[in-house]
């Protein structure tokens, strides 16, 4: 490992303090005043209309479990992700929503002597559930665009257990295409050929860059890698928790041994067969996130912030102030906005995409909360 | 994290090594010839009872089914957001049991429950304890961790031989204490069951012991009381409820269990606090509401229960075959003959009853209670296989 035990510790006792305050609760609006919750990366427009419809036609089955129902199944459901994907349904495994597979991915592949490879900022739960574990982390700062910085996790490759790719990334916004993806994979493999590569791709749907593209065949044609993929946002399904991964048998093997049996409910299900067939809806669901992400990063820009180059249903914005300060005065007008990503949290906010609407209103909020803001100070917020 | 299988075996015996696990997942199997027959065109009348999973076959009710509707609103946006409604859910339950919401833990139908407890308690010296049969999660967990786990036969009424239990509990790291037992149906009453956790506090001091209450609510034997407060006071103890039995909620995932904080904090701890990912929006608007409803709907349940218990078990003494005292909602049927022949031949008529229940699958079936019109039809169909199957011997 290139990583010195000096270096590794000062990361690991940071991530162990993360881990051990719980995430802070979100503030909340005023009494009175109408929410407007941008915090957390949902489709603000829920799962759709034919999707909700089936899950109307589930209530006489609620009291059964799902492996009884003669359609709601996860067999069938497994079937109809495989079909989708152009995968067997060997390639793939379910999950209650993509946190279960970032929970055991860390539990199967790293160990106290294989450690995780990850960023900051970037999702946190893998980091969370290592350091619980007290399994070593190695952290990557993004580079100065705001991307993964795929050369200093490679870097530190060399025995990992693991390595944690959210491409986008959250919280940053930001993507890398297939080609840049494709060579970090294979490096790592020839660096490091035991090393597990996790993709996450929970904002894939909302890509509109021409050189992105899923991992989705690299992990069929390569050991050691799998892409993770999530209910949650575009198909607006946060709340009935589902995700799956898909990989070569050998390498989801693990993940299907540590998934919980009987997760998903039969509402879940049912919806997620019925998403499933309705990719029009999630065209159409990209389609009206690119036009109100258009006007929010404009209205940014104008105001003089400078947000990342966004690939996502959200913004991170040089607000060139701290991210709690900013949070609670758009609180008090009802706007609720995404929580602190050291070590951006002196200068950055996440800002998640809501309906057009909802974007109007909230930027005269930010708008009026920003503009005692004088524009020499504007992008200067402490790294 | 290899798993050992030798070391589980060495511990249980070859062949009940491989048939305690043997069982899990069966029940799924039977769908597709199921679904086959009500697609050919001479059976296509076929309705499928299902008897094979312990469910509640009226499902959960209006209070809780108008909780899922308010839940999803009108144009089901609150799908799509994340939910903070766990917290709500605790102190819930915490109220319905007087305990703190420290003391409870959500999870994913009972199952989280049972296999974070189960990591939690066992380890490559701490065994895990449980009667064979039980329920298979914890056995089957501790097993694909690599721990040690000891079998212990049950008497010969079928119930938990509570000697034989605590002389295996000695130095073990949790004991899995079904109550009433699944899936042999017998229930052992709270006054022993005290008298056992205090003798196993007193000769293994560390161990821990798991008392699954998941068909508390369908047991009618007088001396009947929760072990929650029991739990909330001794570390050791913990108890884990579900909704999927009486509460109708199986195709939802919830449960959960109450314990002493320390134990509580520790199991979530062990999820790094992402443990209430797993839960569902419309599973926790729905537990709010059902923990909260009139206690009479738990009543009417276990009285509907309790006819049609009365009525199957007294079908099959009629017919000289003796269940073993069912407590819950389900029996245990010594049929003198495979479970699977009889499952496949009650498939063949539309009735689905239980999986294979090793070192008992030669013998009996475990059978859940449906409705009493389900019941009254099962039972025909029952007698037509059983009778055919006695022809063909004979």
């Amino acid at each position: 490992m290139s990583v010195s035990r000096r270096g590794l510790f000062e990361v690991l006792s940071r991530a162990g303090t993360q881990s051990a305050t719980a995430r802070a609760p979100l503030p909340s609006a005023p009494p009175g005043v109408t929410e407007i919750r941008i915090s957390s990366n949902e489709n603000p427009l829920g799962p759709g209309k034919t999707v909700v419809d089936a899950m109307m036609t589930r209530f006489g089955e609620v009291g059964r479990y799902p492996f009884n129902n003669l359609t709601a199944n996860e067999a069938n459901l497994t079937a109809a992700i495989a079909a989708k994907q152009q995968v067997k349904p060997e390639n793939v495994v379910l999950a209650v929503g993509s946190q279960e597979l970032l929970r055991n991915a860390v539990r199967a592949f790293t160990s106290p002597y294989r450690h995780l490879v990850t960023a900051a900022p970037t999702f946190e739960n893998c980091t969370k559930v290592a350091s619980a574990l007290k399994h070593p982390v190695v952290e990557a700062k993004v580079d100065s665009a705001f991307k993964l910085d795929l050369e200093s996790m490679l870097a530190t490759v060399r025995g990992a257990g693991l390595v944690f790719v959210n491409n986008p990334n959250n919280p940053t916004a930001t993507v890398h295409g297939i080609k840049t993806i494709t060579d970090f994979v294979e490096r790592v493999h020839r660096v490091s050929p035991d090393t597990v590569i996790f993709i996450d791709e929970a904002y894939h749907d909302y890509v509109t860059d021409p050189n992105y593209q899923t991992a989705i065949p690299l992990a069929m044609a390569m050991p050691n890698v799998f892409v993770a993929r999530t209910f949650s946002k575009a198909y607006g399904m946060a709340g009935m928790r589902i995700g799956y991964a898909i990989g070569q048998p050998d390498t989801i093997k693990p993940l299907e041994r540590l998934r919980m049996p009987m997760t998903l409910s039969v509402f879940t299900v049912g919806a997620a067969l019925v998403a499933l067939a309705d990719q029009k809806h999630i065209d159409d669901e990209r389609a009206r996130n690119t036009a109100v992400r258009d006007f929010t990063m404009k209205a940014f820009v104008d105001m003089g912030c400078k947000p990342t180059a966004s690939q996502a249903n959200f913004l991170f914005v040089d607000i060139g102030r701290p991210a709690q300060g900013f949070r609670d005065a758009c609180a008090q007008k009802g706007v609720i906005i995404g929580r602190d990503f050291p070590p951006f949290e002196n200068s950055h906010a996440r800002i998640s995409i809501g309906t057009m609407a909802e974007m109007t209103k909230a930027v005269d909020v930010f708008r009026d909360i920003l503009r005692p803001l004088s524009p020499s100070n504007a992008g200067k917020g402490g790294n | 994290m290899a798993i050992n299988r030798r070391r589980f075996v060495q511990t249980m015996g070859a062949g009940a090594a491989g048939a305690w696990i043997a069982g899990r997942g069966l029940e799924g199997g039977l769908w597709p010839e199921l679904a086959a027959m009500q697609g050919t065109s001479g059976a296509a009348a076929v309705s499928p009872i299902i008897l094979s999973s312990n469910e509640n076959p009226v499902g959960p009710g209006k209070v809780v089914l108008d909780a899922v509707r308010a839940a999803l609103g009108a144009s089901g946006g609150p799908a799509g957001r994340y939910s903070n409604a766990a917290g709500a859910l605790t102190e819930a339950i915490a109220k319905k049991f007087g305990v703190k919401p420290e003391n409870v833990a959500l999870g994913c139908g009972s199952t989280q429950l049972l296999r974070s407890s189960t990591h939690l308690f066992t380890g490559p010296t701490k065994a895990l304890v449980a009667t064979i049969p039980a329920y298979e999660e914890c056995a089957g967990y501790a097993d694909m961790m690599g721990h040690p786990v000891r079998a212990v036969p049950l008497g010969p009424d079928l119930k938990m031989d509570l000697d034989k239990l605590a002389d295996a509990s000695r130095g073990a790291g949790l004991v899995f204490y079904c109550n009433p037992n699944n899936p042999v149906s017998t229930y052992v009453g709270a006054r022993p069951t005290r008298d056992y956790i205090s003798r196993v506090n007193r000769i293994s001091p560390d161990t821990t012991i798991l008392i699954d209450e998941a068909y508390f609510d369908y047991v009618t034997d007088p001396d009947h009381a929760t072990h929650v407060p029991l739990a909330v006071e001794d570390p050791r103890v913990l108890v884990a409820r579900t909704f999927s039995k009486a509460y109708g909620m199986a195709g939802l995932r919830l449960g959960y269990a109450i314990g002493h904080a320390d134990t509580i904090k520790k199991m979530q701890d062990l999820d790094a606090a992402t443990g209430n990912s797993s839960l569902n929006v419309l599973a926790m608007q729905a537990g709010i509401a059902a923990i909260a409803q009139d206690p009479g709907f738990i009543a009417a349940e276990r009285a509907r229960n309790t006819s049609s218990r009365d009525f199957t078990m007294k079908w099959f003494m009629d017919h000289g075959m003796k269940p073993a005292d069912s407590q819950a909602n389900f029996m245990f049927v010594n049929l003198g003959r495979p479970a699977k022949d009889f499952r496949d031949a009650c498939a063949a008529k539309g009735v689905k009853v239980g999986r294979d229940f090793p070192p008992y699958e030669k013998t009996h079936c475990r059978i859940s209670f449906g409705t009493m019109d389900e019941m009254q039809k099962a039972v025909v169909v029952f007698g037509e296989v059983l009778a055919k199957r006695a022809e063909t011997a004979a």
